[in-house]
């Protein structure tokens, strides 16, 4: 089943074309990964997804309703939760808070906060640090509690920035299993991501974006080997 | 809101009981001077407690607030001057106090649309600029009579002195503050703001309502402010715009909250406590050197404790407690 239908998406700013006649879908249930060079127009397609950008054209369509140009709030009211890989935590609540603030106002609604908050912290690995200021994380926990603020929304769809940028490699591979965990309780995820190993760790499917264009779409392994993706985004290893 | 604050402790409860007792106690003891200390710290801790609604939970910082202080006062005199003489003192006060209210929420609303649209500083100078162009506009207008000001009649309680019926008037004006501080922090509504104070855009993108619930937050702080401002002018038993539309009252608003504790229900009113004690009684024969000192505390405050008294006393409890627990887990 579909949560997400992009449709033939352009956003043009001044004479630049960040994304051209995109089109693309996200399975219930999965982790779709976009990758690309920088400027390659994925924030730009995250930033129209969850309503901080409106398209110059196409059509964003969401568990079916037709999303394209939506406030953001609203989009989020709808079922999509966005993590950023800049996180911004509330600093002065503790992790709990936090996750509760998200619990609270998103789409579980007041009465299932509690449960919803410390299910969202078990997901993420973070019930030891449930108690601690937000602001005293580290790097890696901070990118988790990004991550179990969002899915407390309840969201159907979780948008997740670049989750691993600036992560070593023991971190990486927690947050991608925290990935995984948060696909298997059933959030569907449309995840940014540079990091290749990870990308191909939890991806059911990648999408390659260059210059604003989609040139590879299918499975980890295909688009890895696919010459266009190569020439574009991974390169040749040096003779 | 559950599960983010603690239920209030009977401790807490207790302290608080013992405290009104006192406030209730006190005008039957002091002298009319200490009386008249004592109500302009509960006037103006008050109305520090009503600018924190705003600027306490959201950091939204208004150098303005004397515009609401006056709009109430001059609503409340304006409307005062239609009634005919017939009309009991009680009940034009309480007419002027509905009246003062009513336009104040609406001048609220109609200035919050465009300037809470503004962060930071730019919100702090509009409000610092609306201010004063409502102090200009009374003044300059023939019908708000502000150069002129109003004549306002004495109420009168029988059995109760003038300074001691205001005391009391005053102390019912900062327990309405202080249980809207109190409710507000515990409600939905407070936890949000909160959230917008420390990341505005990360609560709107978490689903928080931020337009509406600071609107909400800036016409109560508004309204109450307004309030204060005709109980004040009534105490007086005149008025005119250089007595409401003052930005020293703007400035004092902050300067309280800052000294006692931003955010704080306590803070504020400590800090109106100690400034007004400071100016008045320590410095009270030094008039020149009031705005000197004042300066110098609100540079000391800003540098040593910039989260004022109460925040210095739970960091040092908070530190405390942390060596503690390190000497526990060391021996």
């Amino acid at each position: 089943m579909t949560v997400l239908t992009i449709e033939s998406l352009t956003k043009q700013f001044r004479g630049l074309r960040a994304i051209e006649d995109v089109t693309l879908t996200v399975e219930r249930d999965s982790i779709t990964s976009i990758v690309g060079p920088n400027g390659a127009g994925k924030s730009t397609l995250f930033n129209m997804v969850s309503g901080y950008l409106k398209p110059t054209s196409g059509r964003i369509e969401f568990d079916g309703h037709d999303i394209t140009g939506m406030a953001p709030y609203r989009i989020c009211r709808q079922g999509v939760a966005r993590a950023f890989q800049i996180s911004k935590p509330f600093p002065e609540l503790s992790v709990q808070e936090n996750v509760l603030v998200a619990a609270s106002f998103g789409r579980a609604g007041e009465r299932d906060a509690k449960a919803t908050t410390t299910r969202a912290i078990d997901i993420c690995h973070l019930t030891p640090l449930r108690d601690r200021r937000a602001g005293s994380l580290s790097i890696g926990n901070l990118r988790r509690l990004e991550l179990a603020r969002a899915i407390a929304a309840r969201p159907i769809l979780l948008l997740a920035d670049e989750p691993c940028a600036g992560l070593n490699d023991a971190e990486t591979r927690e947050l991608t299993n925290v990935l995984s965990k948060i696909r298997d309780s059933g959030v569907t995820i449309l995840l940014v991501e540079h990091d290749i190993k990870a990308v191909r760790r939890v991806s059911d499917r990648v999408v390659v974006l260059e210059a604003g264009r989609k040139i590879a779409d299918g499975s980890a392994t295909d688009v890895f080997s696919d010459q266009a993706v190569i020439d574009a985004y991974l390169g040749t290893a040096p003779a | 809101m559950r599960g983010f604050h603690k239920p209030i402790s009977s401790r807490q409860w207790g302290l608080s009981a013992l405290l009104l007792v006192g406030a209730v106690a006190l005008p039957f003891v002091a002298s009319p001077f200490e009386l008249r200390l004592a109500q302009q710290i509960l006037l103006f801790g008050g109305l520090a407690v009503a600018w924190n609604l705003l600027g306490g939970f959201t950091t939204y910082w208004s150098f303005g607030h004397a515009a609401f202080f006056g709009l109430g006062a001059f609503a409340a005199g304006l409307l005062g001057q239609q009634l005919g003489p017939e009309v009991p003192v009680a009940l034009r006060l309480v007419l002027g106090l509905l009246f003062a209210m009513a336009v104040t929420l609406a001048a609220a609303v109609a200035v919050a649309l465009p300037v809470l649209r503004l962060r930071g500083i730019y919100f702090a100078i509009a409000m610092l600029a609306f201010a004063q162009i409502l102090g200009e506009v009374s003044k300059t207008f023939d019908v708000f009579q502000g150069a002129i000001g109003f004549t306002l009649p004495i109420l009168k309680v029988p059995g109760l002195a003038k300074v001691q019926l205001f005391y009391f008037l005053f102390l019912v004006f900062l327990m309405v503050c202080i249980g809207l501080f109190v409710v507000m922090r515990r409600s939905r509504l407070g936890v949000g703001l909160t959230c917008i104070g420390q990341d505005e855009d990360t609560a709107a993108m978490l689903g928080v309502p931020t337009e509406r619930y600071k609107l909400t937050a800036f016409v109560i702080s508004a309204v109450l402010t307004a309030v204060g401002g005709v109980l004040y002018s009534y105490s007086l038993g005149f008025m005119t715009a250089d007595t409401v539309f003052r930005i020293d009252i703007s400035l004092n608003l902050i300067l309280y909250s800052m000294v006692g504790g931003i955010g704080t229900v306590a803070g504020p009113i400590i800090g109106a406590a100690i400034m007004i004690l400071l100016t008045q009684v320590v410095l009270g024969d030094l008039l020149d050197l009031h705005m000197l000192v004042t300066g110098a505390v609100l540079v000391a405050m800003v540098t040593l404790a910039p989260k004022g008294l109460i925040g210095l006393v739970r960091d040092m409890r908070r530190r405390r407690e942390e060596t503690t627990v390190e000497e526990g887990a060391a021996s």
